[in-house]
């Protein structure tokens, strides 16, 4: 327990992050079937009053990007695997690190209180003033689950990119790292760039709510879209920050799956550090709506559009990585197959919403749901789930049941489909609103709505055979043999399973012809 | 190390982050909501009771174990400090965007009502601030000649400046106030204490950081990576005030 | 414009798409729910097709490459440079390309949106907490939007308290309300007809309930309505807020036009 709650190696600090995420997802994941549950039918009363259901919708929005996703990938996922990908005993700041993960929970411990404490805070993941400081609700506990989750981000990001730098095994040069580590990089690059706008945008919130200032107060020379355009200069990238890494974790699996080098890897390294200088000038997609001058909101509707170039090349690197290769399918590979058509649907609707015009219509309906919930709710959580069962064998030493596996990921797949799909067509049918506890404007969404909960029990199911699964089998799994999934890759073939303290019995050095993905 | 490796056996472990992380808890998000969401003062003092020892014991046990060298070092905080630095740069500029989003779009700037604020005390605290630069560059050429004394005498005539610097900032805010110009008097309030505190507050920090370099100090124990990363900081937060001057006092 | 939309794809990707501006000079009022209609039909053609041929690839593939057996490795090519450049440039270029199409037809739409018809029926329209109001020219405030078949109409809008968003389904428009600005709208109801707008703004508890009626009305009954409401004394007329008009020169708030 103490080497637990104490350590400062990067793979428990890593296995914590995923506990952490995990279990924000679990409970974020419940308040989804509460709020299905009370979208059933229109006025049902499962909330026993609006705010409550305000409530439910905030914790799920923040807890799954901010106490899910990002420590998911920028927590678990890299403390785990950077320092092995790369040849490193640890990283650069054992200690720090540790701060790191320790932050993180404290953040979602905040997040939690939500649930005991009186009028819990009622703002959306967006925290959007003035509401936010008229609220009687407690936005302070928002602020501070930013700030605790965003300082151990930075912290983590500066840990990271100096590991990256500086801790490569000898030889091994730029172009030899592993595709996750390239996509982390430059998610970490993005963190460190723009998390403290957000930081910076959310203390004043807090100033204006409780300390009387007026940075967002129209009538005293405060500016309302001030906030929203600070908000989106950091959470627009913050979906990037998801999304490379995702992408990143994708490319593992698929290429060690399909015994394939990533296709093109240049350009698809090319193609992530696009993301990073782009990501800063389109956050104004998420203001078409807003009254910002209509120079900006079209000009960033031309740069929006531009980001499909950079996650274009991304993709042909990704269908390059198939073509002639030889895949065997686990349930890892499983949800790495699903990846290709989530990915095409999530980012395809993305397109209609980065056009100015059409965003009128669908702007703050259930479509633009659909489309995050794809991309980032299904498509990056499906690379972190595909990633747990990917990185079971290392973590644990044991094999993950693949039966269950199988079942559970059919479950999930469908599931999703059928929650999100109906979403997409009352959203454009109807104009279904975003955040709409009764929706009985609108009674002939009645039937997609059962069919949305119903996809979202489905889901629920899944998702416990799958934690289920994942206990069950670090308990009593079959011993897993050294190298699973036959990769070339360090963390595989230099280190035992689960890896020792220091990683490597003796450090690695690379040759300049070894690549992480020399399969032959 | 690899002896341990290969066992298995041995894990590092550090009690210092996890109290830290607590600390930060305690210290900083209940007191707060404690106070200013649920009007409890009691609540707001017994959460800073145990948080503030908690924190302290925390940052204690890491500076010693840092001096002690007791962790796998691998110096590269050097490097890693500028990284940090890039993000510290930007949430001040996400103040100063802030504050030139509201200061150019107002019809009348300073807003109605606002005191005339001097630049004499700027000025002051600005060399201040400058000479303590200076005094802590010549404390760590003492300390790589091995000038121990030396060393400690100018870095505690570093923080006394600092301290100068913050009570002559205190003692320029007691006399705002007094004339009635608080924070929400009006958006120039808003900006000015908002700006100027959050600079403050990274004295403190770069003055706290300086203590942690002092006390081991005094016994004789130094690491050098730490003092280096100190006296950066210390410029960082040397250069940010350049920038609050010009726009806060001279704009 | 009778041109297959495949056939403008591939004019886009020769041209790279100049943006097309649409010929706003004629009397006609472009409706940009048509615009919007139509727009979405072009996009759809367009995501399906790319959605399609790149699903359908990656179905075929991941099921024409599985493993026969566990020990085998994957043969994809090694590429050369020239290569290396070509399977990015030119996926990148088409791709602009189609970026650049739908810019310009989305360009252009925008401009259909933003550019308000001479003699459109104006309204003042306040969002408060929760509640729409509508302050007609001649001083008559309404909870019901009731508008004139066939005219246009421009909404200049404000809020009280909280950012709103003025939403009509119908009509394809949204846009925000917030204290301090004014923003605008405009939409044409071409036929009589009944629809309602509602809040896609979080505003709080009530936010799903801040809703209200829009009533195209023939001419005459329009007319007839405007003339007899204002006979009534207006709700809130002697009240203090500031009418949007006044607010004009409030920090930030430049007009309502100028956004
Ligand atoms: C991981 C998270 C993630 C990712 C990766 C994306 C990716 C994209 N998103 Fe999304 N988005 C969100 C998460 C994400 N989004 C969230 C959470 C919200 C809502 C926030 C809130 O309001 O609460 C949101 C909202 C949102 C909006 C605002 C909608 C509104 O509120 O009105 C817009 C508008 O432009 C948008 C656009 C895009 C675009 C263009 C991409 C692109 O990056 C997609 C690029 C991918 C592709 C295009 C597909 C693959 C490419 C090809 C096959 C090549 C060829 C394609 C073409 C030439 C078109 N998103
Ligand atoms: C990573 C991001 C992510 C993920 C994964 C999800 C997952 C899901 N989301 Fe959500 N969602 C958001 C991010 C995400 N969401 C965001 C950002 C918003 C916007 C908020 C806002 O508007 O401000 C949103 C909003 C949102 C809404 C909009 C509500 C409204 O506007 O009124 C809805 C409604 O259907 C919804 C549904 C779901 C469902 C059914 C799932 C399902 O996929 C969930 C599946 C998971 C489970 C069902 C949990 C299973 C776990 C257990 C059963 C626990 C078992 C426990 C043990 C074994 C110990 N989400
Ligand atoms: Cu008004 Cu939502
Ligand atoms: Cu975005």
């Amino acid at each position: 327990m103490k080497e637990w709650i104490f350590t400062t190696d990067h793979k428990r600090v890593g296995i914590l992050y995923l506990i952490g995420s995990m279990a924000a997802f679990a409970v974020a994941g419940i308040m989804a079937l509460l709020i299905r549950a009370e979208q059933f039918n229109p006025g049902l009363g499962v909330a026993s009053e609006p705010t409550q259901y305000n409530t439910w919708l905030y914790f799920h929005g923040a807890a799954m990007i901010l106490g899910f996703l990002i420590p998911g990938l920028t927590g678990w996922a890299a403390n785990y695997l950077i320092p092995l990908m790369i040849g490193a005993k640890d990283v650069a700041f054992p200690r720090l690190n540790a701060l790191s993960v320790w932050l993180f929970w404290m953040g979602i411990v905040v997040a939690l209180l939500t649930f005991v404490i009186p009028d819990p805070p009622d703002i959306m993941w967006t925290g959007y003033p003035p509401y936010s400081v008229k609220t009687a609700g407690n936005t302070a506990f928002y602020v501070f689950t930013v700030h605790l989750i965003g300082f151990s981000s930075i912290l983590g990001a500066v840990n990271f990119i100096t590991t990256i730098i500086y801790m490569r095994a000898p030889g091994m040069g730029w172009k030899q790292l592993n595709v996750f580590v390239w996509s982390l990089l430059t998610g970490l690059i993005i963190q460190l760039i723009f998390v403290p706008v957000l930081a910076a945008a959310v203390t004043l919130l807090l100033f204006d709510k409780y300390l009387g200032t007026h940075f967002f107060d129209a009538s005293a020379g405060g500016d309302t879209l001030l906030y929203q355009n600070l908000f989106w200069f950091y959470s627009h990238p913050a979906v990037y920050v998801i999304f490379l890494p995702a992408m990143g974790l994708l490319f593992e699996i698929v290429s060690t799956m399909s015994k394939n080098r990533p296709f093109n890897y240049n350009a698809l390294v090319a193609g992530m550090i696009g993301i990073v200088f782009i990501s800063g000038e389109v956050w104004v997609h998420h203001l078409f709506t807003s009254g910002m001058p209509d120079w900006i909101r079209v000009a960033q509707m031309v740069t929006t559009l531009m980001i499909s170039v950079p996650v274009g090349i991304m993709v042909m690197s990704l269908w390059g990585t198939i073509y002639k290769g030889s895949i065997t399918y686990n349930t890892a590979m499983y949800y790495g197959a699903s990846c290709f058509l989530l990915l095409l649907l999530g980012g395809l609707t993305g397109i209609p919403l980065a056009m100015a015009p059409l965003d009128l219509h669908i702007h703050g309906t259930s479509f633009v749901h659909a489309h995050f919930h794809f991309i980032m709710g299904i498509f990056a959580a499906f690379t972190v789930f595909g990633s747990v069962y990917f990185y079971f064998p290392k973590m644990t030493g044991k094999m993950c049941n693949e039966t269950l596996g199988k079942l559970s990921f059919w479950l999930n797949f469908i599931g999703v489909n059928v929650t999100f799909w109906p979403l997409f067509y009352i959203g454009i049918a109807f104009g279904m609103p975003r955040r709409y506890y009764d929706y009985s404007r609108i009674p002939e969404a009645t039937p997609y709505h059962h069919i949305a909960t119903y996809g979202a029990i489905m889901v629920g199911l899944g998702i416990t055979l799958m934690l289920v699964n994942w206990v069950y089998s670090a308990i009593k799994g079959p011993k897993a043999p050294e190298n699973p999934w036959r990769s070339a890759s360090l963390e595989w073939t230099h280190a035992v399973s689960p890896p020792p303290h220091g990683n490597f019995a003796s450090p690695p050095t690379v040759s300049s012809d070894w690549t992480p993905y020399n399969y032959k | 190390m690899s002896a341990h490796a290969t066992t298995g056996q041995h894990w590092d472990t550090s009690t210092a982050p996890l109290l830290v992380a607590v600390g930060c808890l305690l210290t900083v998000p209940l007191p707060f909501a404690s106070y200013f969401q649920y009007h409890s003062l009691g609540m707001a003092v017994g959460f800073l009771g145990i948080g503030v020892p908690t924190l302290l014991a925390g940052i204690s046990v890491w500076v010693k174990e840092g001096v002690n060298q007791k962790h796998d070092q691998f110096g590269y905080s050097q490097m890693a400090l500028p990284i940090f630095i890039t993000s510290e740069v930007l949430i001040f500029l996400g103040l100063f965007v802030s504050y030139w989003a509201v200061r150019l779009w107002a019809p009348l700037w300073p807003p109605a009502g606002s005191p005339h604020i001097g630049t004499t005390i700027p000025i002051i605290m600005t060399i201040l601030l400058v000479t303590s630069s200076y005094t802590y560059h010549v404390a760590e050429g003492k300390l790589e000649e091995g000038d121990m004394g030396g060393f400690k005498s100018m870095l505690g005539l570093t923080m006394l400046l600092g301290f100068l610097f913050l009570g002559l900032s205190m003692f320029e805010y007691s006399h705002l106030i007094g004339e009635g110009f608080t924070p929400s008097s009006n958006i120039f309030g808003s900006a000015f204490y908002s700006i100027t505190g959050f600079h403050a507050a990274h004295v403190l920090v770069g003055l706290c950081t300086f203590l942690a370099v002092l006390l081991p100090a005094l016994n004789g124990k130094t690491n050098m990576d730490f003092v280096k990363c100190a006296g950066v900081y210390w410029h960082f937060v040397d250069i940010v005030w350049f920038f609050v001057v010009s726009q806060i006092y001279f704009w | 414009m009778n041109i297959g939309p495949a056939l403008r794809i591939l004019g886009a990707v020769v041209l790279t798409a100049v943006p097309a501006f649409a010929s706003g000079g004629g009397a006609e009022i472009a409706d940009p729910a048509a615009g919007w209609d139509e727009l979405w039909k072009h996009f759809l053609i367009d995501v399906t097709l790319i959605g399609g041929v790149f699903g359908a690839v990656a179905l075929y593939w991941l099921f024409k490459y599985r493993a026969d057996n566990i020990n085998q490795v994957g043969t994809g090519p090694t590429i050369t440079r020239a290569q290396m450049f070509g399977w990015a440039l030119i996926p990148a270029f088409i791709f602009m390309a189609d970026d650049f199409y739908l810019a310009a037809n989305g360009w252009t739409l925008w401009n259909t949106y933003r550019t308000v018809p001479k003699d459109a029926l104006e309204v003042k329209v306040t969002g408060s907490m929760w509640q729409w109001n509508f302050e007609y020219a001649n001083g008559v405030n309404s909870d019901v939007l009731k508008v004139q078949a066939g005219r246009p109409v421009v909404l200049r809008m404000t809020s009280d308290d909280v950012a709103h968003a003025f939403f009509l389904p119908k009509y394809r428009v949204t846009e925000d309300l917030m204290p301090g600005r004014i923003t605008y709208l405009w939409f044409y109801p071409k036929e009589a007809g009944k629809t309602y707008v509602t809040c896609v703004q979080f505003c709080g508890a009530s936010h799903a309930d801040m809703s209200a009626d829009v009533e195209a009305l023939p001419a005459e009954q329009f007319n007839n309505w405007l003339a007899s409401a204002g006979a009534k004394p207006a709700p809130d007329a002697s009240g203090g807020q500031p009418a949007p008009a006044a607010s004009g020169e409030q920090p930030g708030g430049a007009s309502g036009k100028a956004l």
